[in-house]
């Protein structure tokens, strides 16, 4: 593993969370490194709100840290696992903050700067072994019409079903389900290649 | 659903945009080991797993590792515990297979209390698997429960008809048995009465045999006489001869039903021209039966006649009379029966 890979979310390696498990301190600072960024991100997506973002991770590090021992290498990357962990638990927050009946604490600024993919130029924030990925996920994403586009962030990080998407964009549901199955299958399509080649984490 | 429907579901699925009762069955038909589905499911989450890397990178707060490291000590893990045990309200994407096979055993390296915590949290995570599962197959599966246990009931009282007509089988096969047996010893009765009556018959044949041992060989009527020796509760006559003829012997045979007597001679002298021999059946007193011819060169001569009364007949005797025959013997004696 290069320097650069070190703090590369993409790139965390199956060994570091053997270690984990048997409670090593050092490896498990080393995955928060490569991955608080990423989750982070995506939980300011999902939950529009800074403080409610970092208690998430909060929560899901610790989770991490009781039931890594239930990651397997054979059901996908590590990274996979993590992100899979954090949206759930994300969705979860959001749905009984909506149960409660709190209004969504929109941080503007923050809805602004998460809602947009980004523009794939490079963030000072990220390794350089991410940047491959970052750029091709973006990418891709930029290319599917706005509708499958959109459609599909309601879904993964707005967590609406796709009649509750339907509901919300006033379409007919026959077409919110093709519009996020063709975005899923231009997705893969896409990003077949970056597996092919074995780019991804 | 059919399979096209479970399978268009897929990408939606690993989107996150499945409603509740729709996830449920795919997931249920992902558990029945669809593979096609199994390769696009892995596919389309690992697109769905790497989508926040097309988002714009924000670091967390500085001070949040800290507060993490600090927080994973085992009492503030204990203490967070209670809270963490409220059950999801529902399974995300990926989740699902964590429940496909049991979470690996934990490490012994661990502390004891670190362990105890863990044991805590997966007791009660698993408990909020099986809630979140039973959620849906509780009423289903309590109507099928109660359908096993009736067709249960059901197959037990057959089986239990099945038995009963077993036993009936069984004694009906005893008693054709026992029947079976009791015809197989009458069949062996008869058999022996058989081979008794032909054992009765051999030595009639060979007494036959051994009056007319030295008569030659017999000519047509020998056929006849037979076919009389088998006719049921014939009566057989010995005669033999008198002092006129001592070589000469004769058999009478006697057929009750049709009333007919013949008579086998044999070795009697030849009837010298103008006389007949005269068989007599002799009651009270001597009633003719028939008269015969023996000319120069027979040795046996058969003589059928009717006789009205043979069992009252005390004797048998052959006389030779004039030709015609007399109403009563008037000639000498050659043949007479034995008793």
């Amino acid at each position: 593993m290069d320097a650069s890979s070190q703090h590369a979310a993409s790139h965390i390696d199956p060994k570091l969370l053997a270690r984990v498990v048997k409670g090593d301190h050092q490896a498990f600072s080393q995955l928060y490194d490569q991955s608080s960024t990423l989750l982070y991100t995506m939980a300011l997506r999902i939950l529009g709100n800074r403080d409610e973002a970092a208690e998430l991770l909060q929560d899901v590090y610790l989770e991490v840290w009781r039931k890594v021992s239930r990651y397997d290498v054979g059901r996908g990357t590590p990274v996979a696992w993590l992100v899979t962990l954090t949206r759930s638990r994300a969705i979860d927050r959001l749905r009984s903050r909506a149960a409660r009946g709190h209004q969504k604490s929109t941080d503007s600024l923050d809805s602004a700067q998460a809602a947009h993919v980004q523009d794939r130029n490079p963030s000072p924030f990220d390794a350089q072994a991410d940047q491959e990925i970052r750029t091709l996920v973006g990418g891709a994403m930029a290319a599917l019409p706005q509708a499958q586009q959109q459609a599909l962030e309601l879904a993964y990080y707005e967590g609406l079903s796709h009649a509750e998407i339907a509901a919300r964009l006033n379409q007919p549901l026959g077409t919110v389900k093709t519009r996020i199955k063709l975005g899923m299958s231009k997705l893969r399509e896409s990003l077949r290649r970056c597996w092919d080649q074995g780019d991804h984490a | 659903m059919t399979h096209e429907e479970l399978e268009e579901a897929v990408p939606l699925y690993a989107a996150g945009a499945l409603e509740r009762t729709e996830r449920q069955a795919l997931e249920a038909h992902l558990l029945s080991g669809c593979v096609s589905c199994h390769t696009a499911l892995k596919e389309f989450q690992s697109v769905a797993a790497i989508l926040p890397f097309g988002l714009s990178s924000t670091p967390p707060p500085r001070t949040l590792k800290a507060k993490i490291m600090a927080a994973r000590t085992p009492a503030a893990i204990a203490e967070d515990a209670p809270e963490k045990t409220e059950p999801k309200p529902s399974l995300e994407p990926g989740e699902w297979m964590n429940h496909l096979f049991p979470p690996e055993s934990a490490s012994s390296s661990w502390s004891f209390g670190w362990v105890l915590g863990f044991a805590a949290v997966a007791v009660v995570t698993v408990g909020a698997y099986l809630a979140w599962t039973s959620y849906t197959q509780n009423v289903t599966g309590s109507a099928a429960v109660q359908q096993l246990q009736a067709a249960s009931e059901d197959q037990t009282k057959k089986v239990a008809a099945l038995q009963q007509q077993l036993e009936e089988r069984d004694r009906t096969i005893a008693q054709i048995k026992e029947e079976l047996q009791q015809r197989t010893a009458d069949s062996t009765e008869l058999k022996d009465q058989l081979i008794q009556r032909d054992a009765e018959l051999e030595d009639l044949k060979f007494q036959f045999a051994s009056r007319g041992g030295t008569a030659p060989a017999p000519r047509g009527p020998e056929d006849e006489l037979a076919a009389l020796l088998r006719v049921p509760n014939a009566k057989a006559v010995s005669l033999n001869g008198s002092d006129m003829a001592r070589q000469a012997s004769g058999m009478l045979v006697y057929d009750a039903r049709t009333k007919k007597a013949w008579l086998y001679a044999m070795n009697l002298p030849e009837c010298p021209y103008g006389t007949t021999y005269q068989l007599w059946a002799i009651n009270d007193k001597p009633v003719s039966v028939g008269t015969f011819h023996m000319d120069s060169g027979d040795t046996a001569h058969l003589l059928v006649g009717r006789v009205a009364e043979f069992s009252k007949a005390k004797k048998f005797a052959v006389s030779l009379e004039p030709s015609g025959g007399r109403p009563t013997p008037t000639g000498p004696i050659y043949l007479v029966s034995q008793s």
